[in-house]
């Protein structure tokens, strides 16, 4: 098994407002699944998603990473957890005055030492450069290498995003609502793209709003309620009734604001 | 909107304080008005006005002023250089986001070494704080008693002072950069230090260069103050030809110093344009981590600035056996000993609370009178406000005419630093904390000046032509329009400006002055370490003080603009 969850709970005091949690999630991810989670807004998927790829700790309950425990990860080991484990977020999350090329290899810094990530933030290494222009070319941006990720628009950058995971080179993909920003002709291609990756062995676990995708295109499918696991099931048995379960009387999601970049300081004399 | 009695009457008790508080400084200021009446006074300005004509321009003078001028510029350089090598490093480890707080430390486990990071983080920030509230001279002061007279102890105060003021402000930068990248970033499962360099830095990097070149200007101004203490350079010569009554030499050492400081601000001005923020995407050119210039190849800038600074350690001699040898640093340690523990009995420390008075009310008044000042010339030298008058070609002409001679003014006004104008504001109203408010004033008008002209001009013109078109006149259209949505800035600045002129009261002391300055020069002099500690430590606290004051003055002003906005 990649994921073993026995009873995870999670309680912290959120930044943005309302008090994110889970409660006593259980459940397993077996090696080259595909697996859709979905939910009403403010269930907890970001926050499940957060556990999943080692940036957030279990207040109660175990997490299991390839049968060892997450939270007993020396901060080094935690590190490695990390770098198998690529994400993909619903906005593209690139480093903005960054160019492409850049981006994409930031993928590979989780292999590398200090010295040599310094060193390709002077010049890369050719061989590193190398599998980066292949990552891109993968998703069909080669020609951007140069340009800064804030020129892009919304679905090139996700496209970055995607080629800085190919990068990465993970086992489990975390695609946190790839599409939700994306329009109808984007998300296809977007979808294209993950499930190619997916198709060399690689885990996905995706959350998404749109339950029609979710039960299109994975064969199985879990969904929270505020917090708490409220079905997992092989999509061929998710019945109507129960997605109206799940989502009668959910908030609408509400958009986080961007925070505000940098101020300009003001002069000292 | 009726407000209700109670507010109405805080208000009134507000108002009362502040008046009360405005009554207590002028009177710790010793402002005395009258002085500037004096009959003595004025002849001795008279002389000193006459006195400056003609210019010295004797071949020997100039190679005098020419060699002063280029050991400030290096002096200012190698500062700097230094400043970034305190500052960096500090900055980093002092960066809450990335080892105290916030989703990048929450996710690592509760280990002692990550305990221990943050604990040396807090302790980086309180150390950043202490060195920037240290005025340059009074660290200057220090190093010449430690290291003896030269241009040495002049590149470490800088680089000690000026690292600290850049230091937090860097951390500043890399604390509200946008943390998403970062977050995914760290999802890769890269380090802190690789998500500083790729996630953090190149966000930070426009604004953190553009304040480099700041600090550079400041380094710049701050080099030629530095000479009063012995530090060496124009300052120094100034300070002599003043003791000899050569007012001739003055004006030709004055010419030298507006030279230099309006070529740094023109040179930063240009290169600050040329890296700015704001500046549309991908005009940068395609920079990598490094500085780049568009069209330049990349790193030569970079190659070019350190080979300035080195050139400029080694003209100041930083790198002469004396100044890195083991002999100096336990001199040095043997000096910093010296001064423990610091000198805490009740009967000293009743002796400080005049001086402290002083130096509070000089700072007040002094800030007061350059809002008065800054007021008065920088809405003339704030340009135009209706395009439309070029129809009325005189009067276009005439008004750009006063913009210039304003801008002009306020810009010699703040070349000139605050402790060269407290030299001649002595010879007006004689030693004491009024010549020193007078000087902090016509330097802080000159600096609130050219804020307020600036922060008036970048009003967007659209809501003002809207007000133009309904026939109001420039003046009804600066009150309406441009007054309501500069305010906040305006204010800002002002409050801002105050905490600086806290610690730059305590260097006009220093100049004779008043205040906690002179005293503790005279104890320097005098050799009561002690009693020095003690001073610093009261000029540290007061910094402190000041700035709570003044977060908690624009705190309250920002919620009553909201209010008064919904009005």
């Amino acid at each position: 098994m990649i994921y073993e969850l026995d009873a995870v709970g999670v309680r912290y005091p959120s930044r943005r407002g309302e008090p994110a949690s889970l409660t006593a999630v259980s459940f397993g991810v077996a090696a080259g699944e595909r697996v859709a989670v979905i939910g009403p807004s403010g269930a907890g998927k970001t926050t499940l998603f957060r556990l999943l790829n080692g940036t957030l700790r279990t207040s109660s309950g175990v997490l299991r990473f390839h049968g060892r425990d997450a939270a007993s990860l020396s901060p080094r080991e935690a590190r490695a957890m990390r770098r198998r484990i690529g994400t993909i977020h619903q906005q593209s999350l690139l480093v903005p005055s960054l160019t492409v090329l850049d981006n994409t290899l930031c993928g590979a810094l989780g292999g590398w030492s200090l010295v040599r990530s310094l060193r390709a933030a002077i010049a890369p290494a050719r061989a590193d450069v190398e599998r980066a222009m292949a990552a891109l070319e993968r998703v069909g941006l080669a020609d951007k290498r140069d340009a800064r990720a804030d020129e892009l628009s919304g679905g090139q950058q996700q496209r970055v995003a995607i080629a800085r995971l190919v990068m990465q080179d993970p086992e489990v993909i975390l695609a946190d609502e790839p599409f939700a920003a994306l329009d109808p002709a984007l998300s296809e291609a977007i979808a294209a793209l993950l499930l190619g990756l997916v198709e060399a062995g690689r885990t996905l676990v995706c959350t998404l709003h749109d339950v029609e995708l979710a039960l299109g295109l994975f064969p199985r499918v879990i969904a929270l309620r505020a917090g708490r696991v409220a079905f997992d099931a092989p999509s061929a048995a998710v019945s109507p009734g129960a997605l109206d379960e799940l989502y009668r009387g959910a908030p609408a999601p509400s958009p986080v604001p961007p925070p505000p970049g940098p101020r300009e300081p003001i002069p000292a004399c | 909107m009726s407000r209700s009695p109670r507010a109405e009457l805080r208000r009134a008790g507000i108002a009362a304080l502040a008046i009360a508080a405005l009554i207590a400084a002028a009177i710790a200021a010793e402002v005395r008005p009258s002085r500037l009446l004096d009959p003595e006074g004025h002849a001795a300005v008279r002389a000193l006005l006459r006195g400056l004509l003609p210019i010295d321009r004797t071949p020997e003078f100039l190679r005098v002023v020419a060699s002063a001028t280029v050991r400030t510029v290096a002096i200012a350089v190698a500062g700097t250089a230094l400043s970034l090598v305190v500052a960096v490093p500090l900055a980093i480890l002092g960066t809450a986001t990335l080892f105290r707080r916030g989703p990048l430390v929450e996710s690592e486990p509760r280990t002692p070494s990550r305990i221990a990071l943050s604990a040396a983080s807090v302790a980086a920030s309180a150390a950043l704080g202490v060195l920037r509230s240290v005025p340059d001279l009074v660290w200057a002061l220090l190093f010449v008693v430690g290291l003896g007279l030269g241009p040495v102890p002049g590149v470490l105060a800088l680089a000690v002072g000026y690292g600290g003021m850049l230091g937090r402000v860097l951390a500043d930068l890399f604390e509200t950069v946008d943390p998403r990248p970062l977050e995914a970033l760290r999802t890769t499962g890269a380090t802190r230090l690789q998500i500083l360099v790729f996630g953090i830095w190149p966000q930070a990097l426009p604004s953190a260069v553009a304040y480099m070149l700041y600090s550079f200007e400041c380094c710049v101004r701050a080099a030629v103050v530095l000479g009063l203490v012995g530090a060496g350079g124009i300052g120094y010569e100034i300070a002599l030809s003043m003791r000899m009554f050569e007012y001739g030499q003055i004006a030709a050492l004055v010419a030298a110093l507006l030279a230099l400081v309006w070529l740094t601000d023109a040179a930063s001005t240009a290169l600050r344009r040329l890296l700015r923020a704001n500046v549309p995407a991908g005009a940068l050119g395609h920079q990598r981590l490094g500085l780049g210039i568009p069209g330049a190849p990349r790193g030569a800038l970079a190659a070019v600035v350190i080979a300035m600074m080195v050139a400029s350690a080694a003209a100041v001699g930083l790198f002469d056996g004396g100044a890195l040898e083991l002999a100096t640093l336990s001199r040095m340690a043997g000096f910093v000993r010296r001064f423990a523990p610091p000198e805490l009995s009740p009967g000293y420390l009743r002796t400080l609370l005049a001086p402290i008075a002083q130096t509070v009310g000089i700072s007040v008044i002094g800030t007061l009178l350059g809002v008065a000042i800054g007021a008065a010339l920088g809405v003339p030298a704030a340009a135009p406000y209706a395009e439309d008058d070029r129809a009325r070609r005189a009067a276009w002409l005439a008004r750009h005419a006063l913009r210039r001679l304003c801008r002009t003014a306020l810009s010699l006004m703040r070349a000139i630093p605050e402790v060269i104008w407290v030299l001649g504001f002595i010879l007006a109203v004689g030693l004491g904390p009024f010549a020193g408010a007078l000087a902090l004033g016509v330097h802080t008008g000159g600096v609130l000046g050219k804020l307020y002209a600036d922060a008036l001009e970048e009003v967007s013109p659209l809501p003002l032509r809207g007000l133009r078109a309904t026939g109001a006149s420039p003046r009804q259209i600066l009150v309406w329009g441009a007054w309501p949505e500069a305010r906040r800035m305006l204010v800002s600045y002002t409050v801002l400006r105050w905490e600086m002129n806290l610690r730059a009261s305590t260097v006009v002391g220093i100049a004779g002055g008043g205040g906690i300055g002179m005293a503790l020069y005279n104890d320097v002099q005098l050799g009561f370490y002690p009693r020095v500690a003690t001073l610093i430590l009261v000029i540290d606290v007061l910094v402190m003080a000041t700035g709570w004051i003044g977060d908690a003055i624009l705190r309250r002003l920002e919620s009553a603009s909201l209010a008064t906005r919904r009005r």
